[in-house]
């Protein structure tokens, strides 16, 4: 796991976003959210800052970032694909898109490219399913997918 | 955009002085252009729409007259980006940024409708420019949703302007918690996030319960994937969720209320921050609201990708900063909720409509809805329907009507399969409940739930066990793992069905998932997993065919489970043919080689090249992306370019003597099999001549007699005997055969008997039975027709009938039909090709009486239809329509109304036995009667069918028999050299362009309608390799 609280300037911002909730563990997935948004993914020195300054046990941070499928632990590629698999979407043909995706850039659900362009994962529904299947590279929502639109649409990301 | 300022309300005059305000602000407009922001419309691109109207509007200068108003969904998500122009009430659809010119050009400044971009209704193509009117709409009644769509939803005083925060005004000023508590119950209010617990109860709990300080939660955590409508609202109009909750907490005793919204829906939490704080600006939220003394406040609270987290418990413990983990209950949230409190949690659409019944009146509430429950319901209705997105009906609204009504049915010409009520937790309707009146109970009794009110509908293509195991796999990734039941039991569940969908189903395994399910219901800890089992449960009860065709055939008649087939045009074929098979070969010309492989099974390529309904196609996979490969026509080619049969082939006969009873594909196609397989076969036919319904019922332009006589010449010269002018139970019976030293008999004799109307003159002069009809011009007789004639039917017999009589030489033919078009069972392309011969169509009517002179028919009386309830067909039953009879004037009517068997040969009653439609009852596997020896196939045991089901029953039975006569049961090949398909080259990083079907010449119209020459042409050489080409080889599969 990479660290990321090597510089001031990564310290001060995790300060600044537990100091928000200071001693309150209500606080926690808050936190965790703000600190996923600055840092891009929440590693465990992040952890350890966050269980401390809102006085939760770390075994109980740990299990709720774990529990929680949209925080993550490990870095994500620069670009996040979402293949929404919502019961809409599956009907639709979500399925053959996700197996398409996977055979591209040659990743599994989960997972990033080598050269950090993409990561890849299924979403369980983005409410958009008039317009399924729905493909979203980060807040860019594609309705409508079908599997040869797919090349197109990834190649707008460098 | 004038500006409204900003003031703190702290009586109802001043919100009227607001909403003068507002009106006055707007009264400058001479229109306003209301552009649909929320996300579906924002995903299709809505926001450069905006942009473009707001500049060209700008370079006119006519922003001071004219308004541009970004509001939250309008519905028809499917159609956007829509445009809503008032006063007029136009709706614009489909809308792309240079649409905007046009509208301003030709709408605001001319007065002149736009019609390329306003709705068009799909049976006429008249268009509908008004809002109301469109059909979508029509049927809707957004009561919830009025602000939706209409206002701006970052700006409060808009949803002032129009009647908001009247309610909590009302409340505060006049009257108690228990006054209000008492409004929710007489309501008939329930909770809408699926349960349907009484929310005037659930509130008079939580307002007894002892404890101190109480709470307010709204659960926006909608995570049923296929929901949408809380997401839609909240983005539309956030102003109703606030001031439901905040007389909630009035009501029960609050100060505090979180709104736990799922992180997924930026959108919505952005407009509710802003709303919450545009709402504490304006003193309508926070302390001491409009002076009266109470004080609530809201937070807001994110969720983080957790399903789980939409029940309550473990919704609360999320807001408390923990895993997301229920807890058992009682004590239930009213009791000790969020901190140990009393809490009140409910949906976001439960509260939403709390300000709509403290200010209308709880009678005006209950008076929609039905006996139990008051009001009306969003859903998002989304999967394979037309028209997808945001709806508001009537709590107790007919199924069929939200799907076919409003959501106009299924795309593409599809079936409907079922309809998925309720998400992860719910179950699917099948077509035979399109009658049920939505609401919990009885959704309830059908093995589903209502749930938040997501609909997803499922066509044909979806296989329900495959649908089955995805619902479990989500639940069982979603289970937060704390109880043995939801962890270790879906498991063992999903277990089994991924066995079942790949090909290793065993006996017992839908025991064994019942079994599971209901122990899993009965004693899991949370509603997860006490629901999860549901739509195990509700596909089991509706679709065990298709679970028992998994496990005991291993086959998936949707063609989705991809382990258990090749291609999905193979596993559509009833005959089984190697489709992908012929389309590599042809693709590579190899022509022979194709045929051989078409006639290892089906010794009728040239019949079905031209006829066959093909549900191959139909399964095509290129048809997602522009059309499905022609593989009718591409076994046409190959059946005329190549001759047929090789006739070097030389069979050995093993002296065991077999009969055939019907020369129609089914028989043929068996005597066929067994030829081959070495039996000494004999064909009995009834008619002077052979090939059943082929021969005699198709007309030529159709298929060319001399090409179904050349197939059958091929069969006779593989030594099977056709004697014709042989009926059974006159010159020869079952027994006589035995008798002959035949050792196994298959009766294929179809369903001949034509099904009459039952009507007073009938059995005039001039009124034909519709097979009767082709088979008198097939053998060549002499029939006046007159000018105008009426065909009654919506079948190929009455198609065939239509464009018989126009090419007899009849100047008026009408097809009368008792449903709409799209019933037809007629194929579309025989539908639109009898309309360019001049075939007229009339929908929704009936005959009630041929009247005669002198004996002939000469008029007809008959009845205008309407659609009326859905039966069990899942169809609406067409009802007469009162003082709508008419008369037309005719010279003949031909009636076409459906077949069925004539078993009048049997010499004994119940000498094999019948179901009571007539039809032969058969075993299952061994297609073996109720007679020893004698087997039944074709049209006698299922009722009128198709050809090539017809010639897969010749097939299974050829195997029967010889399994029955103590061989394996094997199909002989044809060819001595097996094709080697696998060597055809085929290159996998091929990206695939879009390119439509080569289209076949078709004989011009004028020249048909002369004849009987056939209609259809074929393609030439280079057609059909490029045509072949087009196959995304389904069946090839990455080998790891």
């Amino acid at each position: 796991m990479e660290s990321i609280l090597f510089n001031e300037e990564n310290i001060a911002i995790l300060k600044e976003i537990i100091s928000k909730y200071g001693g309150r563990p209500e606080g926690l997935i808050e936190v965790l959210h703000q600190a996923q948004e600055a840092f891009g993914y929440i590693p465990k020195d992040v952890l350890v800052e966050i269980a401390r300054g809102l006085n939760v046990p770390l075994t109980r941070v740990y299990g709720v970032v774990t529990f929680y499928n949209l925080f993550t632990m490990v870095p994500k590629g620069k670009h996040t694909i979402s293949v929404c698999l919502g019961t809409s979407c599956y009907v639709r043909g979500g399925k053959r898109i996700m197996e398409h995706v996977k055979d591209l850039l040659q990743i599994e659900d989960g997972g990033t490219t080598e050269d950090r362009r993409f990561s890849l994962d299924v979403v369980r529904c983005v409410g958009a399913c008039a317009l399924s299947p729905v493909v979203t590279v980060d807040d860019d929502v594609y309705s409508h997918v079908t599997v040869t639109k797919i090349p197109e649409i990834l190649s707008k990301y460098e | 955009m004038r500006e409204v300022s900003e003031v703190i309300i702290r009586s109802e005059s001043d919100l009227d002085a607001v909403r003068a305000e507002v009106e006055a602000a707007d009264s400058g407009y001479r229109y306003k252009l209301l552009v649909c922001l929320g996300a579906g419309c924002i995903s299709s691109g809505s926001e450069a729409v905006r942009d473009a109207l707001l500049e060209e509007l700008g370079r006119r200068n006519l922003s001071e007259e004219i308004r541009v108003v970004g509001t939250g969904c309008i519905g028809c998500c499917g159609s956007g980006p829509v445009v809503l122009v008032q006063p007029d009430g136009v709706l614009y659809q489909g809308l792309k940024p240079e649409d905007a010119i046009d509208i301003i050009d030709g709408h605001i400044l001319n007065g002149v409708f736009i019609e390329r971009l306003l709705y068009k209704k799909p049976d006429d193509g008249d268009v509908v420019p008004l809002m109301k009117d469109i059909p979508f709409f029509k049927y809707q009644t957004k009561n919830l949703l009025r602000f939706c769509g209409q206002i701006d939803p970052t700006r409060i005083e808009e949803y002032i302007a129009l009647d908001g925060y009247r309610a909590l005004s009302k409340v505060l000023g006049s009257m108690t918690p228990e006054d209000v508590i008492e409004e929710i119950k007489s309501s008939k209010l329930r909770g809408r996030g699926g349960a349907g617990f009484p929310t005037g109860l659930k509130w008079s709990f939580t307002r007894t319960a002892k404890a101190e300080p109480k709470y307010v939660v709204a659960n926006a955590d909608e995570g049923d994937p296929g929901a949408f409508m809380d997401r839609c609202l909240l983005e539309g109009d956030p102003y109703s969720l606030i001031e439901g909750m905040a007389i909630a907490g009035y009501a029960i005793g609050a100060h505090k209320g979180y709104i736990y919204i799922r992180a997924e829906y930026p959108l919505a939490v952005n407009r509710l921050r802003q709303a919450i704080e545009q709402a504490k600006d304006w003193g309508l939220l926070g302390n001491d609201i409009m002076g009266s003394g109470f004080s609530f406040d809201i937070e807001m609270r994110m969720g983080a990708g957790a399903f789980v987290c939409g029940e309550e418990t473990a919704l609360l413990a999320s807001i408390e900063g923990k895993r997301g983990v229920p807890r058992p209950r009682p004590p239930f949230p009213a009791e000790k909720g969020v901190w140990g409190k009393p809490t009140a949690l409910n949906n976001v659409e439960t509260l939403a409509n709390v300000p709509m019944i403290i200010r209308e009146g709880a009678e005006w509430f209950s008076g929609f809805g039905t006996g139990k429950s008051g009001g009306t319901k969003m859903y998002s209705l989304a999967g394979d329907v037309k028209n997808t997105g945001l709806i508001e009906v009537p709590i107790g609204t007919e199924m069929g009507r939200i799907i076919y009504n409003i959501g106009r049915g299924c795309r593409e010409k599809k079936d409907f399969k079922a309809v998925q009520s309720g998400g992860p937790s719910g179950g699917c309707i099948p077509k035979e409940h399109l009658s049920v009146r939505v609401d919990y109970e009885t959704l309830d009794e059908l093995g589903a739930i209502m749930g938040s009110g997501g609909l997803v509908v499922m066509d044909e293509d979806t296989c329900m066990v495959d649908i089955a195991r995805y619902f479990l796999e989500f639940c069982l990734s979603e289970s937060c793992g704390k109880c043995t039941p939801c962890r270790e039991g879906f498991l063992r569940m999903l277990e089994i069905l991924e066995r079942i969908t790949t090909g290793e189903g065993k006996e017992g395994d839908i025991e064994r998932l019942e079994e599971l399910a209901h122990i899993i219901v009965d004693t899991a800890l949370c509603g997860l997993g006490r629901t999860g089992p549901n739509p195990v449960l509700s596909t089991i009860r509706y679709f065990r065919d298709e679970y028992e065709a998994h496990i005991k055939y291993k086959k998936c008649p949707a063609g989705v489970c991809e382990a258990l087939f090749d291609s999905p045009c193979q596993n559509a074929c009833p005959a089984g043919l190697d489709t992908h098979g012929y389309v590599a070969l042809i693709s590579e010309g190899r022509f022979g080689e194709a045929l051989s492989l078409i006639r290892e099974r089906n010794p009728f390529p040239s019949v079905c090249g031209r006829i066959c309904t093909h549900p191959c196609e139909f399964k095509c996979r290129r048809g997602e992306t522009d059309d499905p490969v022609a593989l009718r026509l591409l076994k046409r080619f190959v059946s005329e370019y190549v001759s047929a049969a090789p006739r070097s082939y030389q069979r050995s006969s093993n002296g065991v003597r077999v009969a055939v009873v019907g020369s129609g594909p089914s028989g043929l196609t068996a005597a066929y099999h067994l030829a081959m397989m070495g039996y000494e076969t004999t064909v009995f036919e009834a008619l002077p001549v052979a090939g059943g319904m082929m021969a005699v019922c198709i007309p030529d332009y159709r298929l060319p007699k001399d090409v179904l006589n050349a197939e059958i010449e091929a069969i006779h010269e593989l030594g099977v005997e056709i004697k014709t002018n042989q009926r059974l139970g006159e010159d020869f019976t079952f027994d006589s055969l035995f008798g002959q030293g035949f050792k196994a008999v298959y009766l294929a004799v179809g369903a001949q008997r034509s099904r009459a109307l039952g009507i007073q003159g009938e059995d005039l002069e001039g009124v034909y039975k519709g097979l009767r009809f082709l088979m008198d011009v097939n053998l060549g007789e002499k029939i006046e027709l007159g000018e105008k004639v009426v065909v009654i039917g919506g079948g190929s017999t009455a198609i065939d009938s239509a464009k018989s009589a126009i090419r007899l030489g009849a100047s008026e033919v009408t097809v009368y039909y008792r449903r709409e078009r799209e019933d037809m069972t007629a194929t579309d392309e025989e539908i639109t090709e009898a309309e360019n011969e001049g075939v007229r169509f009339r929908f929704m009517v009936v005959p009630t009486k041929i009247l005669g002179e002198g004996g002939k028919a000469a008029q007809m009386l008959c009845a205008q239809l309407r659609p009326g309830e859905f039966d069990s067909s899942g169809r609406r039953r067409p009802v007469p329509v009162e003082g709508q009879e008419f008369t037309v004037d005719i010279d003949s009517v031909i009636v076409a109304v459906g077949q069925t068997t004539d078993l009048s040969f049997f010499t004994n009653e119940g000498e094999v036995s019948t179901t009571k439609f007539g039809t032969i009852i058969v075993d299952e596997d061994t297609m073996e009667t109720s007679k020893t020896g004698v087997f039944a196939g074709g049209d006698v045991i299922r009722g009128p069918a198709t050809v090539v089901e017809a010639i897969a029953d010749g097939i299974k039975a050829a195997s029967a028999i010889d399994k029955f006569l103590g061989g394996s049961g094997k199909l002989v090949e044809v060819t001595r050299k097996k094709a080697r398909i696998d060597e055809i080259p085929f290159d996998l990083e091929a990206e695939i362009v879009e390119q439509r079907r080569v289209e076949a010449p078709l004989l011009p119209p004028e020249e048909r309608v002369l004849g009987f020459r056939e209609v259809e042409q074929g393609y030439t050489l280079n057609d059909v390799i490029e045509e072949a080409k087009r196959c995304l080889h389904c069946d090839r599969k990455l080998m790891e």
